[in-house]
């Protein structure tokens, strides 16, 4: 045996040890790599993948000249990483003194098996501000976009709001929802071992594209108006709430909707849902008299009545299928249009009776009323209209005075627009454009001619009793000094819930009109929801027409033209206006 | 006292092969590490950069541990453990605590850790032991050497750093191994070892700090509690899986760079470079590794005696039980015990008493060459 052959076995070992050192590893990084590859990289991409939904900032809403009603602004949210922290019960606390909730309950959500977990979300700026400052572990923010209504409690109820996670929930928030919400893009974003979120390289720096802007109808400046001047008369009368829509006759367009009581869409969650709804659309109410309008409207167009032909009126008390039907004055004989600018329930019921039920039922539906107008907003309801086949035998006599037969304050709007316009039922709407990010235009909306339900004639002959209404009839406090008013006051009975009777002290006071009648620029209908103080509507609605109409008018630049006369105001004292 | 024989003489072929894969590993190294650590943030100095000058370091250390004749270096190797001893005494007392462990020496803004050098240092020592005088029987060939060792292995485990420890133990049978034992030396060892094992396992896993003994627990099922012991093997394992055949792109791992992965830039850099480049990179890494082994076999077996021989024999040890452990340990096929992979690894210590090392290689293979011409 000589040196050089131990050399070479000693060197055929070492290396043959060596290469199977070396065989073993690559084996077990060919098991790891190739063979478990799969496996192993799905567990990697559970680690750190989580597909989320990005979307694009939420579209802004604004009025009809521009102004930002509703926008979206990037607020702090707070979240928690329960596996990174110590000292949950510390951290709770330190969070609790900011946020003003218990600490018990953000301890909870630290100590969750769980990489990451929402604390509170959308905070004030300030609340964030003083949360980074006080870096604490496993504690982190990130700005979210938050809905915000610069306006307040402005317009809320058509407005709506969205949700927490940008979903909009009721009014043009949510019928828009498809136009407002960012465009939705499925990324899959990255999250390190701290369950911090990272996104991945090579997104596009821009994301999913904003959301589409809204542009409305309403005009800030007479929705201020509308609010205020309701908020008031319901104060002044005690009421429980009420309704204004103000509606540019020619077009149908909502020019403003005021609801009271009024809420703040940016602090919707302590508010009951209750006080959401858009009840210019969502509930029907027993209108009253204002019906008579339309009543009044079938029987000119049906040439049974001309603004001449007199009606005897019973001398104010008249049984119809055994129930007696009073007049608030007492009268022998009025010419029809005396019946509708003294709001006489016996003249109406005898010119329904003259028309029958077929012809009644045929008009009032012809006006819209037992249909959704198909404005766009959500949750509108169609109010009711019984089938002739339905009616009792007070039936006619009921609907012909406003009972048994229940709208809405946009079908009233609408209807009386139709009168206003020359008889050209209109489709009532809210937003006019539709923007895309980049400005271009995606969806107009303008007037949309639903049929027609009376003639220019009737409609023409139908302003100029209305007229009277204002001018020398109940409507008195309407009146705006310097413009023609058409109008028509109303005032219902409640069905107290508790008799379900009629009751003698819930009433609901209305009064719908337009203004300047020769050539209508705001159909206004005012409804106020059981005054305590006083239940007419002359009374309660009349005088909100008014102060709304006497403001609006040179808002939207209407002049005066008619030469100013001497005008009674309700107090018998004289306004001169110049 | 400079050789004047490797003076003038260019790098032969094998040479410049040498340091070619050094330099290759090197940068493989460098990269990874950039990769990891790029992105965080802080105005230092950033790690990449400083491994930079680690390696720079590590060159000077490589250039002086090649110019010297390495006879001359070994007659220094007892001074040289007299110090390193003093070193691991002073790291006891006054060293820094990072992680449980107290292995460093602050200097200034670094720290120095002693016992990354001792690996070296004994290979120097034991070699001069063995070379210097015919060792006979069991006592003067196992008995003596394994108590020169045992005051620094002792210092180190007690720091604790299990790694370096079992390193110590790695150097030291490589060497024997070498020199060679007689069968009944052996068999005298081996039933020692039996009869001694349940007292040693008793004192070894007594003496074992709860994460240590934690570590060799879960190696046996690290899927049973990821968010507990096993994580770091477990998380390995899913950053090199998940590279799969052609790996995730340079800065493309994201088990490594959204930090799932722990110790990307240490102890699991192979892993990161597992990720980002897939199990072809990890062939080519591989190749690179066994590449310096079989050059550096080749270096020991052609030494022109036996002092040369021997240091070659512990540098390939101390290097080929560092990657195998590393690797073993970061694809899940050995504990963790936390041995920074060679070359790669971030580390200043490491790097320098590494390239140092490696200088010796280097030195040991032109001496050879002297004898002839």
């Amino acid at each position: 045996m000589t040196g050089t052959d131990s050399h070479r076995g000693r060197r055929i070992v070492v290396a043959f040890v060596l290469m199977l050192g070396f065989a073993v590893v690559i084996f077990r990084l060919f098991t790891l790599q190739v063979l478990q590859a799969a496996e192993l990289t799905v567990k990697a991409e559970r680690q750190h993948r989580k597909a989320v939904t990005v979307e694009g900032e939420r579209g802004t809403i604004y009025d009809r000249h521009g102004k930002v009603l509703a926008i979206n602004v990037d607020v702090p949210s707070v979240f928690g990483v329960p596996s990174s922290l110590e000292n949950p019960s510390g951290v709770a606390r330190d969070l609790a003194r900011v946020l003003h909730v218990r600490a018990d309950e953000i301890e909870k959500k630290l100590k969750q098996e769980r990489s990451f977990v929402w604390i509170a979300r959308k905070l004030d700026p300030e609340q964030g501000r003083r949360l980074e400052g006080m870096s604490l572990e496993g504690i982190g923010t990130v700005m979210e976009g938050r809905r915000f209504y610069p306006k307040g409690p402005l317009l809320s109820h058509v407005l709506g709001f969205a949700g927490m996670d940008g979903q909009g929930l009721e009014g043009i928030e949510r019928r828009y929802e498809p136009y407002l919400r960012g465009e939705k893009q499925i990324v899959v974003l990255q999250r390190d071992a701290l369950g911090r979120t990272v996104f991945p390289k090579g997104l596009d720096e821009q994301g999913p594209a904003a959301g589409h802007s809204v542009m409305l109808t309403i005009d800030e400046v007479i929705q201020y108006m509308a609010e205020k001047e309701l908020e008031e008369a319901v104060t002044a009368t005690g009421a429980k709430g009420g309704v204004v829509v103000v509606m540019e006759p020619r077009t149908g367009a909502i020019l403003a909707m005021a609801v009271n009581p009024r809420f703040d869409p940016n602090a919707v969650r302590a508010i009951s849902a209750d006080r959401w709804r858009n009840r210019a659309l969502t509930d029907a109410y027993e209108p009253g008299s204002t019906m008579k309008v339309f009543v009044a409207a079938a029987a000119l167009e049906e040439k049974v009545m001309t603004p001449g032909t007199l009606v005897y009126v019973e001398n104010g008390q008249m049984v119809v299928a055994n129930t007696v039907i009073h007049d608030h004055e007492k009268a022998g004989w009025m010419t029809f249009a005396q019946v509708i600018q003294r709001s006489s329930n016996i003249g109406s019921v005898k010119t329904a009776m003259a028309l029958g039920e077929d012809r009644v039922y045929r008009y009032l539906r012809a006006f819209g009323f037992g249909e959704r107008t198909e404005i766009d907003l959500p949750g509108e309801g169609a109010g009711l209209v019984k089938e002739p086949q339905d009616w009792g035998s007070r039936s006619l006599s009921s609907i012909a005075i406003g009972q048994e037969i229940g709208v809405s304050a946009v079908q009233l709007a609408t209807a009386l627009s139709a009168v206003a316009n020359g008889g050209w039922l209109m489709k009532p709407y809210i937003v006019s454009e539709v923007r895309d990010a980049k400005g271009r235009v995606v969806m107009q909306a303008g007037p949309q001619v639903r049929r027609r339900p009376v003639s220019p004639e009737t409609a023409l002959t139908l302003t100029g009793i209305l007229e009277g209404v204002v001018a020398h009839g109940t409507g008195s406090k309407a009146a705006v000094p310097g413009y023609r008013v058409a109008g028509k006051t109303g005032t219902a009975q409640k069905i107290d819930p508790q008799t379900g009777a009629y009751s003698a002290s819930l009433f609901v006071g209305s009064f719908v009109g337009f203004v300047p009648a020769e050539d209508p620029r705001m159909a206004i209908v005012v409804v106020i929801d059981e005054p305590q103080t006083e239940a007419w509507g002359g009374v309660v609605a009349a005088p909100v027409f008014q102060r709304i109409a006497e403001q609006a008018l040179p808002y939207l630049g209407v002049s005066p033209h008619q030469p100013i006369k001497l005008a009674m105001n309700a107090t018998g004292g004289v306004l001169q206006r110049p | 006292m400079i050789d004047r024989v490797n003076e003038g003489r260019g790098l032969d072929s094998f040479e410049r092969m040498f340091l070619a894969v050094i330099v290759a590993i090197l940068s493989i190294g460098v990269l990874s590490i950039y990769s990891v650590t790029y992105a965080q943030q802080g105005g230092r100095v950033p790690l990449y950069a400083k491994q930079l000058i680690w390696i720079l370091m590590g060159g000077a250390a490589f250039v002086a541990m090649l110019v010297f004749d390495y006879h001359k270096i070994s007659r220094l190797s007892y001074l040289l453990y007299a110090i390193v001893l003093v070193l691991l005494v002073v790291v006891l007392v006054a060293g820094k605590t990072s992680r449980g462990a107290q292995r460093w020496i602050p200097i200034g803004p670094f720290a120095f850790q002693p016992s990354e050098f001792a690996k070296l240092v004994l290979i120097l020592v034991l070699a001069s032991y063995y070379a210097n005088a015919p060792r006979h029987g069991w006592l003067q060939r196992v008995v003596l050497p394994g108590l020169i060792m045992m005051p620094g292995l002792l210092l180190i485990l007690k720091q604790p750093d299990l790694g370096s420890g079992l390193s110590f133990l790695a150097i030291y049978a490589a060497m024997l191994l070498v020199v060679g034992m007689r069968s009944k030396a052996l068999g005298v060892l081996l039933l020692f070892s039996l009869m001694l094992f349940p007292f040693a396992w008793e004192a070894v896993w007594g003496s074992l700090h709860h994460y240590q003994r934690d570590r060799i627990m879960t190696f046996v099922d690290p899927a049973h509690d990821p968010g507990g012991k096993g994580y770091h093997g477990l998380q390995s394992r899913i950053a090199i899986g998940s590279g799969e055949l052609l790996g995730k792109g340079l800065y493309g791992g994201t088990q490594s760079q959204l930090k799932f992965l722990p110790e990307g830039h240490t102890d699991f850099v192979f892993a990161v470079f597992a990720e980002e480049w897939g199990f072809l990179g990890v062939l080519v890494l591989l190749a690179l590794f066994l590449g310096l082994m079989m050059l550096s076999l080749e270096i020991a077996m052609k030494a022109k005696d036996v002092l040369g021989a021997l240091l070659a024999a512990g540098v390939i040890a101390m290097i080929g039980f560092c990657v195998a452990v590393n690797i073993g340990m970061t694809a899940g096929m050995l504990p963790i015990v936390g041995i920074p992979l060679p070359l790669m690894s971030y580390g200043g210590s490491a790097t320098v008493s590494i390239m140092a090392a490696l200088g010796l290689l280097l030195n040991i293979k032109r001496r050879r060459l002297t004898l002839f011409y």
